[in-house]
């Protein structure tokens, strides 16, 4: 009987190992990922962007908030502001951590293993709804009173009703145009139609300077890039995308989208390297700041700081996409794509609030908000840190804004609407079968989840 | 018989630690894994929805992309294992023989080994695109122009290349270790018999190195099949979703379109894919190997 036993026990733990080894392929893929690349990250990233303010003043209300977002481009103002809270509150830590990578997977790791975070991030928009039943509603705090009616509207749930997240940036879409390449080549206006665009270019590649640095090879270029075409054909975006998820509508139905999008990107096809698909961010920044490429597609004010950094003297200009024939659809779009949420169940939740509601409100708080260099996301009373979202607001104030738009659909959709275009700027699809893609994937991805 | 009693008992206590580290690590996911597939959930909801098999039914639909990533998966398999093997094979040979610098020679085919396996990714993500065109504008030979990462053909043999190249070191040391285990008196006495160099490397060296090879074939086999930091690293599976592999499809299912079900169900169908080629593969290798051992015995009668 034991002998039975034990050499079940064996065979069991020889078959485990076996399994183990010819089983690696499907486990390590799905599993795995998640569980090694966290750690991994969240150290590499407490290396370089992450704060640990703690302080030593003891007092009756200790509380420690877990703050983990996305968007490392403000780790140092984040930190600043961090810094200051420590003199309001001494009791309060706060633990910043932050990742650009891949962040949706590791908030899911931690969800998962049971940690939210305090504070956490998502896209604003349709994502709202699906982080809801961790987020606590902020209506009437006062950060949701200051902050800008464009932005509470991409932080209202799927009823439109509350305040289920909050942002310290708006977002911004348009094309970046270095103003040096434009006056070498004699361009005097931004192109705002276009066939404007294309005489643009034309008079670029006569001066021997490429019109654009693409980033095809980045799938967000085409989301941000392309939005405009799909919001400016349609009055009610958010019910145009409903039925596209529903499969109601057809991007057959709407010139802009049908001819003038495709137009587009053979133009840009048509005037960039001789490779677009190998076009990363890091390429196009680098073209573009030095003066090889005259326009960068798919980026907005956060941009700027790198370009910058790249090139100090670089001459920026900024304007919208020009959708069609008609100059008052060329229009930088506007909103807010990010979310910030407070975790409902956070064992803190008033130490949370009062946080944020300081970020918000306080002198230093405005004064922070006012110098982000990036869309503002309360009034400002017209000072802006940065050049673009001077010129921005300045544009606005004059052609109005576009809808954000990208944030009604999830980033799975916006990923494989990046890769049905690399397939039609590669040629490999035609632009039939490139609609035929993004109407599949539309129902597929987005629409499958109501 | 208590001696015996003692040692049973010590046998068993001395696993106890490693099945529950392996179900705890292995098991216990893989069956919670099973019963995800049969779920719709986005992976952050807090109740998985029970949905029977539908997400098998999806799966084999064309819309998945999960056959056409199997499909990639496949042809990657064959190409690696063919010229990982056959090239391992050839360098090993010459790097057999004695001659000045065989050393440092071996070592560098092996450092590429050492290397993880992203960073040689991104190391040839940046030779594919600067270091090409670099090159082209000193001697403008056409292929080095070519979009060695943005068209889906290339880009496919640009991933097999970069693949090979990568584990090429490791199968050479599996393949001169073999080699260097021929016995001399074999290939002497092949040669009193006769036999060219020709010959006798296909005749005698060849058969002799049957262990290596099944070896060899197999690792390439499964680690071929589980191809997965290469590719991210050096295209993210585009252009468009060219080059996906089952691994990469997995994971976007999972992790970024946010059907944890419809991906754990993905990942089972693969397990039992991998089981069953693996398991077939080593069925005729045994086999082979059994052929080989009788005629050697009979030969020797």
């Amino acid at each position: 009987m034991k002998k039975k036993l034990l050499a079940t026990l064996l065979c069991v733990a020889l078959v485990g190992t076996m399994l183990t080894g010819c089983g690696n392929g499907s486990s390590d893929s799905a599993g795995d990922a998640a569980g090694q690349e966290a750690p991994d990250q969240a150290e590499s990233n407490a290396s370089d962007a992450s704060a640990d303010v703690s302080s030593d003043a003891s007092g009756d209300e200790e509380a420690e908030i877990y703050m983990f977002i996305s968007g490392p481009e403000y780790a140092d103002f984040i930190n600043e502001l961090i810094e200051e809270y420590k003199n309001v509150k001494p009791n309060v830590t706060i633990n910043y951590e932050t990742t650009q990578n891949d962040y949706p997977t590791m908030l899911k790791a931690k969800l998962n293993a049971g940690e939210c975070p305090d504070i956490f991030a998502s896209t604003a928009g349709k994502e709202i709804e699906v982080y809801k039943e961790y987020s606590y509603d902020l209506s009437g705090q006062p950060v949701q009173e200051a902050l800008l009616p464009a932005l509470q509207a991409s932080f209202v749930d799927d009823s439109g009703n509350g305040c289920y997240a909050f942002h310290y940036v708006g977002d911004q879409y348009g094309i970046i145009y270095n103003q040096d390449c434009l006056d070498q080549a004699g361009v005097t206006s931004l192109p705002k139609t276009l066939d404007e665009l294309v005489d643009c270019c034309e008079k670029l590649q006569a001066a021997g300077i490429q019109p654009f640095a693409c980033g095809y090879a980045e799938w967000w270029v085409f989301k941000q890039s392309l939005i405009p075409f799909l919001t400016e054909s349609v009055d009610n975006y958010a019910s145009f995308v409903a039925d596209m998820e529903q499969g109601n509508d057809s991007l057959n139905n709407h010139e802009m989208m049908k001819d003038n999008m495709f137009q587009f990107v053979d133009i840009v096809k048509a005037n960039c390297e001789s490779k677009p698909l190998e076009s990363d961010l890091a390429t196009a920044q680098a073209q573009l700041a030095t003066g090889k490429a005259a326009m960068g597609l798919g980026m907005g004010p956060w941009a700027e700081a790198s370009l910058l950094a790249i090139n100090p003297d670089m001459n920026i200009n900024y304007g919208g996409y020009p959708v069609s024939n008609d100059p008052t659809q060329c229009q930088i779009a506007a909103g807010a794509s990010q979310a910030l949420r407070v975790n409902k169940d956070s064992e803190n939740l008033q130490a949370v609030l009062d946080f944020i509601n300081w970020w918000f409100t306080s002198d230093f708080g405005k004064e922070w908000l006012a110098n982000l260099g990036s869309v503002p996301a309360v009034d400002t009373n017209g000072v802006y840190s940065s050049e673009m979202v001077k010129i921005s607001m300045e544009d606005m104030a004059v052609n109005g804004a576009g809808n954000i738009g990208t944030t009604y659909s999830t980033d799975a959709f916006w990923q494989s609407f990046g890769e049905s275009f690399q397939s039609y700027v590669e040629g490999s699809a035609s632009k039939e079968d490139t609609i035929a893609k993004i109407e599949q994937n539309w129902k597929e991805i987005d629409g499958a989840e109501q | 018989m208590g001696r015996k009693k003692k040692e049973y008992f010590d046998s068993v206590v001395f696993t106890i630690p490693a099945i529950f580290l392996v179900c705890v690590i292995f098991y216990i996911p893989f069956l919670t894994g099973i019963y995800y597939s049969l779920t719709k959930w986005n992976g952050i909801a807090k109740e998985p929805v029970f949905i029977g098999i539908d997400n098998y039914k999806t799966l084999f639909g064309s819309a998945s992309g999960f056959l056409t990533s199997m499909g990639f998966t496949m042809k990657y398999t064959v190409l690696f294992m063919l010229l990982s093997n056959v090239l391992a094979l050839a360098i090993a040979s010459a790097l057999t023989k004695k001659f000045r610098g065989v050393s440092v020679i071996r070592s560098m085919f092996f450092i590429p080994y050492i290397m993880s396996m992203t960073i040689v990714g991104f190391i040839w993500k940046f030779i594919f695109s600067q270091g090409f065109a670099a090159l082209y504008e000193k001697t403008s030979m056409g292929f080095l122009n070519w979009s060695w990462l943005g068209s889906s053909k290339l880009a496919f043999y640009s991933v097999v290349f970069v693949g090979v190249w990568q584990s090429l070191g490791f199968y050479i040391v599996l393949y001169i270790a073999g080699l260097q285990a021929v016995p001399l008196d074999v290939l002497e006495a092949a040669t009193i018999d006769g036999a060219g160099s020709f010959k006798r490397f296909f005749m005698v060296t060849l058969p002799l190195l049957k262990p290596s090879i099944v070896t060899c074939i197999f690792l390439s086999l499964t680690n071929s099949l589980k191809v997965f930091d290469i590719i991210l690293a050096l295209t993210k599976g585009g252009p468009g979703d060219a080059t996906y592999s089952a691994t990469m499809d997995i994971y976007r299912e999972a992790f970024q379109k946010n059907n944890y079900g419809l991906g754990s169900a993905k990942a089972i169908v693969f397990f039992v894919i991998v089981l069953i080629i693996t398991q077939v593969v080593m069925k005729l290798m045994d086999r082979e190997e059994g052929d080989t051992a009788k005629k050697r015995k009979g030969g020797a009668e």
